[in-house]
Formats: structure tokens, sequence, C-alpha cells
């Protein structure tokens, strides 16, 4: 129970108007909640579609590359490297979820085949750069969607706490100050009700005394 | 922005060839010491790490990574292939903000 508050009628008016607002916030917050909540599982699932994918394609990359380190040996690959000119460039957006930011993530690839010549260079490497591009941009959005998930994951049980100490601590104190500023405040209408009868009869006995 | 990535040799020199500058590791001092320098410049948006790498300084990882701050951070297998007994992306939520989804 809330503390310190004089059962007056000034303060019954504040406390049903804290009441309403408390009551309100609770409302707004636990749609919040759901909001979030359906994002969240939302941005899961697409996660772990995307770190399947990034799975796979690197899978495809790692096999690749070392069937061209076979063919040709580590330091020609290696070589090459420095000879293709790939230029990789990330945007970053944001986008707002319920007040969290959140970012959204492009690759762009700067680049002009061929990247090197083809003689006495393996085909596989080819596939290898490719393969590895297409697992960056999809790592881009992996990585989009795992911080999304991290900053959302908090506001939630930021949310979740303040939906909880609304529901289980404000609203009820609230509710049982107002009870009780209510009672009181009753119980002294009755007492002076009960005190004006008296003096009513007093009178009218002294009246009919005299 | 630029990626950067951190793993084994074979995993650097394939992000090479598609463009993105790293630092092949292969023990704890030298991963420290990359992540550090990846750290350092502002440019990197996103740091790839493999799995066995972020093993090696796994609380510095997980402090980023929770952190919400910059730079994002994707860890990967490397190419030595998958982790056996990965954490799923569900487990690692609940781990780590205490949320069951």
């Amino acid at each position: 129970m809330k503390q310190n508050v004089a059962p007056t009628r000034s303060n019954l008016i504040k406390l049903k108007d804290e009441l309403k607002f408390a009551e309100l916030g609770y409302e707004l917050l636990d749609q919040k909640r759901n909001i979030l909540v359906i994002e969240l599982l939302n941005l899961v699932d697409q996660a772990v579609e995307y770190e399947s994918r990034v799975n796979a394609s690197l899978d495809n990359a790692y096999d690749s590359l070392r069937l061209s380190v076979m063919q040709m040996g580590k330091l020609k690959v290696g070589n090459l490297t420095g000879a293709i000119n790939v230029e990789n460039e990330i945007k970053l957006r944001e986008r707002r979820v319920m007040g969290v930011k959140l970012p959204v993530v492009e690759t762009e690839f700067k680049d002009k085949g061929p990247y090197f010549s083809p003689l006495d260079t393996s085909f596989m490497v080819e596939e290898a750069l490719d393969s590895f591009k297409e697992s960056l941009e999809l790592m881009g959005r992996l990585a989009e969607l795992k911080v999304s998930i991290m900053r959302l994951a908090l506001e939630v049980k930021k949310t979740i706490r303040k939906v909880n100490a609304l529901q289980k601590i404000a609203i009820p104190d609230l509710r049982e100050t107002l009870d009780f500023t209510v009672s009181r405040l009753e119980e002294a209408e009755r007492e002076n009700f009960i005190l004006m009868k008296l003096v009513k009869t007093r009178l009218e006995k002294k009246k009919e005394r005299m | 922005m630029n990626y950067f990535i951190i793993g084994d040799d074979d995993t650097v020199l394939g992000f090479e060839l598609a463009g993105v500058f790293g630092i092949a590791v292969d023990n704890a001092e030298q991963t420290d010491a990359a992540f550090s320098k990846a750290l350092e410049d502002s440019n990197n948006g996103i740091i790839i790490i493999t799995e066995q790498a972020a093993d090696m300084i796994r609380d510095r990882v997980d402090k980023l990574l929770f952190s919400a701050a910059f730079p994002l951070i994707v860890e990967i297998p490397g190419s030595n292939g998958l982790k056996e007994e990965r954490k799923d992306l569900r487990t690692l939520v609940n781990e780590a903000i205490g949320i069951k989804l």
C-alpha cells in the first residue's frame, strides 16, 4: 500500500487520475510488448533461414576454394587475390520498430570482370569468388538480423519489466490506496451524519423542555 | 563501410578473393590482436569471424555482440566445417536476454 496519503477528497481525485493514467500506460505497454514479440519471432525465423543459407553458400565457397588451391597451389591463389579488384561497400540504413533503432544492411559490389587472365588459372577460382561474394551478401543480412534480434530482445525485456511492474505492483498499490481512501471518507461521512443526528435530537429535546 | 575477416588461413584467402581485407590467425594472442585491430578502424562495419577464432576470445566477442553497438559481428563456420554442438539463435537469445522464444 502506498504510504503517507491522507484520506482527503482532493487526494481521492488525484489517486483516481493516477490510476487511470497507470491503466492507460499498462494497456499501451502491453500492446508494445505484443508488437515487439511478434516482430522478434519474425526476425528469428528469418535469421534461422539466413543462417542455413549462409552455411550452405559458405560450404560451396570453401569447396571451390579448396579445389582451386589443389589445382593451382596456395601461393598462386594468394597472388591472385592481389590482382582481383573487387570492392565491397556496406550501406547502413536505419529502421524503427516501436522506437527501437534497427540497422538495415545493404552490400554493394563494385567490380569489373574478368578479374584475371584465364591462362594458367583454374576455373574454380572464379567459382569460389562468386560463392564468396554471394555469402558476403547473405552475411550482411544475417548480421543485420542478429543485431536487430539482440536489440529487440533487450527492448522486449525492458517492456516486460515495465508491464509487470505496472500490473503487479503499481496498479494494485493504487487500487488499495484508493479503496482505503474511499472507505475512510465514507466512514468520516457516516460519523458526521450520526453527529448531526445527535445534535438535532438534542436540540429538539431542548426545545420541548422550553 | 567495409567487411573485415578474422579466421584461419584458407578462410581469409577465400574472402580476400571477394575483396575483403582480413587477418589470418591461429592462436589466441593473434586473434586478440587482430580483433583489436579490426575494432580500431571505425570503417569496419561488419566483422566476420570464424567460430574457431571466436571461441578463442569468446568473452570479447560476446561482449561486443550483446552490447548492440557497432561494428556488427557475424560468426561463420571456418573452412574446417561446422563446429559440433553449436547453439542455434534461439538458445543464444535465450541465454543473453533470458527470454524464451
